[in-house]
């Protein structure tokens, strides 16, 4: 009798000590077990559970109250936002302002005061200044670019002209800008730009090469009984247009970010050419529009942003 | 004994009565279906269906559900009085729709008659027919106010408004008078004289290509060929009249009510459509046919001398094109070029932006037909086109206004006698006599 008892213990502790720990063992369940060696089903996998909801987890058996039924920008730094969306789409759209400001010397310019000098000594006052930017473009670290703007026509005159709000633009890690002053020979064409504001105002005489003004400079010099004009342009078909290109980090996604292309103007004159301001005309010198083409290629243009 | 019969007659009947089988209807499929029934009695009955409308043609009496195809008498409604105009002799029931007013029944139509409920087709619509500015080569898109689209209706009623007479204080006047057609629109006197014999101090503007100006008067204050058009009917100085008596006259005048109601679809005559008809005449004063036009177009040749007059315009020798180029000939901007030393006597645009960077400028006019438009300047001061020339050959005076492409004052473009009588002769190329006499 006593032998038979000392089996049956035996037996069931041999039975006991081998039960393994049963409970969740998913790591990523809300309810996971440390100790569990064996899985019983009792994982909870918390989420939205609706599957006509925009996040809709297929393996989630327990509803967390997150689901989201209204698609949009949830971004509230894109022009698109939708304070109603709790699901972003990926169709948030940012905004960016380009800036034309225009210095001498570094100090921002103040017209009609005879206040300026060039490297030659001449005393010098801005009343107009008038040009053209083209093919204003967005370049991003995969390669791919966006034009922003085809021909933007500047004027000092108007200042709605000195900004540019770009829209619709993606989000991208962009790292560079570039531009052309004034317009390359495929644009630089009579008539092509008939219903622009800067018609009729900037068109150069077919007479002497046609398309337009890439830039109208005017002011008095050394003496106020003296005015010059700067005027650049495609001479007699030939094209002194120029393209600059401006690594610069730009991220969109900030509702402040403006890009900053300035002009100093002071830097037409000089570097690496020196040019003396005259009251003759220079759009029919050929000579005088590279000196001051290689001028802007230089440093006339620089670009910053403020975010 | 009886009772033993009594016991075997009751046994009997309780024999037969527990044995008799429940009768009835045993068919699952009659409405009437008994489900205790063992015997069917052939009580079953059907659902049939048909129309139970008694007043139907097709009534079924036989019918237990009604299933809807109940086709009844055809009556037909209508008005039944034959004095109306929409009588239907047919009409068997009256359903109170006769009509005894006709007419246009379209509250869209021009001849909607309010009371009529029969339509008896005589609408008519308001369909001005549209009139097509086409832009000459080398000129923008007519820039035309969305609310003043351009119709052969106005154009006609804004030409006759502009050579009428009704529009001036006393009914000597038209803006013909001032703007003659033979002076490319302009005023061949230095100064306009008013109805009141007064006379202002600036040269009535030409009106060539005026729809592609962005700004009207020499000092620019009107932007829009209409609101100009409101100025010169009242200015004690011009035709001195004040617009509701305008109103008035035209409202009461024979022809003008059904002239504006088929250009606006308006009953009154009002201010606004006045000068909207004449600023749609405006809009087709348009010159492109000049010598110099058909040059460009191949179709003529100009002499040594206009074709020298032309390079000296279209370089810097001359510097004409900067105020004065591409077809349009002006430029749409106002300049100072270099008339008078300050104080100015006439502000110009200074007087309009209150800005004094301003003073002293005059918005750029058309060089076309120039020919024709002495006097010249704002103020007419020029009688002839070789005095003109001769300013700039001067250089001009100096003011703190005046353009930097008046680039050497006092000293001027230093041409020769050829090169002035070249630069005239050119200018006398945009002479478009078709513009002038048609």
């Amino acid at each position: 009798m006593k032998r038979v008892f000392l089996i049956i213990t035996t037996i069931s502790l041999a039975f006991t000590a081998c039960k393994k720990e049963k409970g969740c063992t998913d790591l990523l369940a809300t309810n996971y077990n440390a100790d569990a060696e064996e899985d019983d089903g009792s994982c909870i996998h918390s989420g939205c559970t609706d599957s006509t909801a925009f996040n809709y987890i297929a393996t989630a058996n327990s509803d967390d109250g997150s689901c989201c039924f209204q698609s949009g920008c949830t971004d509230p730094a894109a022009y698109n936002y939708d304070p109603s969306a709790c699901y972003n789409d990926g169709t948030c759209k940012y905004n960016l302002l380009l800036s034309f400001t225009h210095t001498i010397d570094g100090n921002a310019l103040q017209i009609n005061e005879m206040i300026y000098s060039n490297t030659v000594g001449q005393n010098y006052s801005i009343q107009t200044l008038r040009y053209l930017i083209s093919d204003i473009t967005l370049h991003s670290a995969n390669g791919t670019s966006i034009l922003l703007d085809e021909v933007h026509f500047i004027t000092i005159s108007d200042s709605s002209t000195v900004n540019l709000d770009i829209q619709d633009l993606n989000s991208a890690n962009y790292t560079a800008i570039s531009f052309t002053m004034g317009l390359d020979s495929l644009k630089n064409i009579t008539d092509l730009y008939l219903n622009e504001s800067f018609f009729p105002s900037f068109a150069w005489p077919d007479f002497m090469g046609g398309g337009y003004h890439y830039m109208q400079l005017e002011g008095d010099y050394t003496t106020a009984f003296q005015g010059y004009a700067t005027h650049t342009g495609g001479t007699d078909g030939l094209d002194f247009s120029f393209t600059k290109n401006f690594p610069i980090a730009i991220n969109i996604e900030n509702v402040n970010t403006t890009v900053i292309i300035n002009m100093e103007i002071n830097n037409w004159y000089s570097n690496p050419n020196t040019i003396t301001l005259t009251s003759d005309g220079i759009m029919d010198n050929a000579n005088k529009q590279a000196l001051l083409q290689a001028n802007g290629i230089a440093d006339v243009f620089s670009v910053n942003i403020n975010y | 004994m009886t009772k033993r019969i009594f016991l075997i007659t009751t046994t009997i009947l309780l024999v037969f009565t527990a044995c008799k089988k429940e009768k009835g209807c045993t068919d699952f499929a009659a409405t009437n279906y008994n489900a205790d029934a063992e015997e069917d009695d052939g009580s079953c009955t059907y659902a049939i269906n048909g129309c139970m409308n008694p007043s139907a043609n097709n009534f079924d009496p036989l019918a237990t559900i009604d299933d809807g195809s109940c086709i009844f008498p055809q009556v037909t409604y209508g008005c039944t009085d034959s004095t109306a105009i929409n009588y239907n002799p047919t009409a068997i029931v009256d359903d109170s729709s006769c009509c005894y007013v006709a007419g246009c029944t379209d509250t869209l139509a021009l001849n909607y008659t309010p009371n009529a409920c029969y339509d008896d087709g005589s609408c008519t619509y308001f369909t001005p027919t549209p009139y097509q500015i086409i832009s000459p080569s080398g000129f923008p898109n007519m820039d035309i106010p969305s609310n003043n689209p351009m119709t052969v209706e106005g154009v006609n009623l804004g030409n006759k408004l502009f050579h009428d007479k009704i529009l001036s204080g006393n009914g000597m006047q038209a803006c013909a008078s001032c703007h003659l057609q033979s002076a490319a629109f302009s005023d061949t006197n230095q100064f306009s004289t008013g109805i009141d014999g007064l006379f202002g101090d600036r040269n009535a503007s030409t009106i060539i290509n005026a729809g592609w100006n962005n700004s009207n008067f020499w000092d620019g204050r009107a932007s829009s060929l209409e609101e100009q058009a409101f100025d010169p009917v009242t200015n004690p100085l011009e035709m001195h009249d004040n617009w509701l008596n305008v109103e008035n006259k035209l409202n009461a005048d024979d022809e003008y009510p059904a002239l504006f109601k088929n250009a606006f679809n308006i009953d009154y005559i009002d201010s606004n459509h006045v000068v909207m008809a004449i600023a749609q005449f405006e809009r087709t004063l348009i010159s492109a046919n000049s010598k110099f036009d058909k040059y460009l177009r191949g179709e003529a040749q100009l002499s040594p001398s206009e074709l020298g007059g032309h390079a000296i315009f279209n370089t810097e020798k001359g510097d004409c094109f900067h105020c004065h180029g591409t077809q349009m000939f002006m430029d749409n901007l106002f300049h100072n070029n270099g008339l008078d030393p300050e104080p100015f006597i006439d502000l110009g645009l200074g007087k309009i932006t209150n800005d004094a960077s301003d003073n002293g400028k005059f918005k750029t006019p058309t060089l076309r037909n120039i020919e024709f438009s002495a006097p010249y300047m704002h103020d007419g001061r020029f009688g002839t086109l070789e005095q003109v020339v001769e300013h700039y050959n001067s250089g001009g005076e100096y003011s703190s206004t005046v353009d930097p492409l008046m680039k050497k004052l006092g000293v001027g473009l230093q041409l020769t006698n050829q090169e002035k009588q070249d630069l005239v002769a050119f200018l006398k190329t945009l002479t478009d006599t078709d513009f002038i006499t048609q």
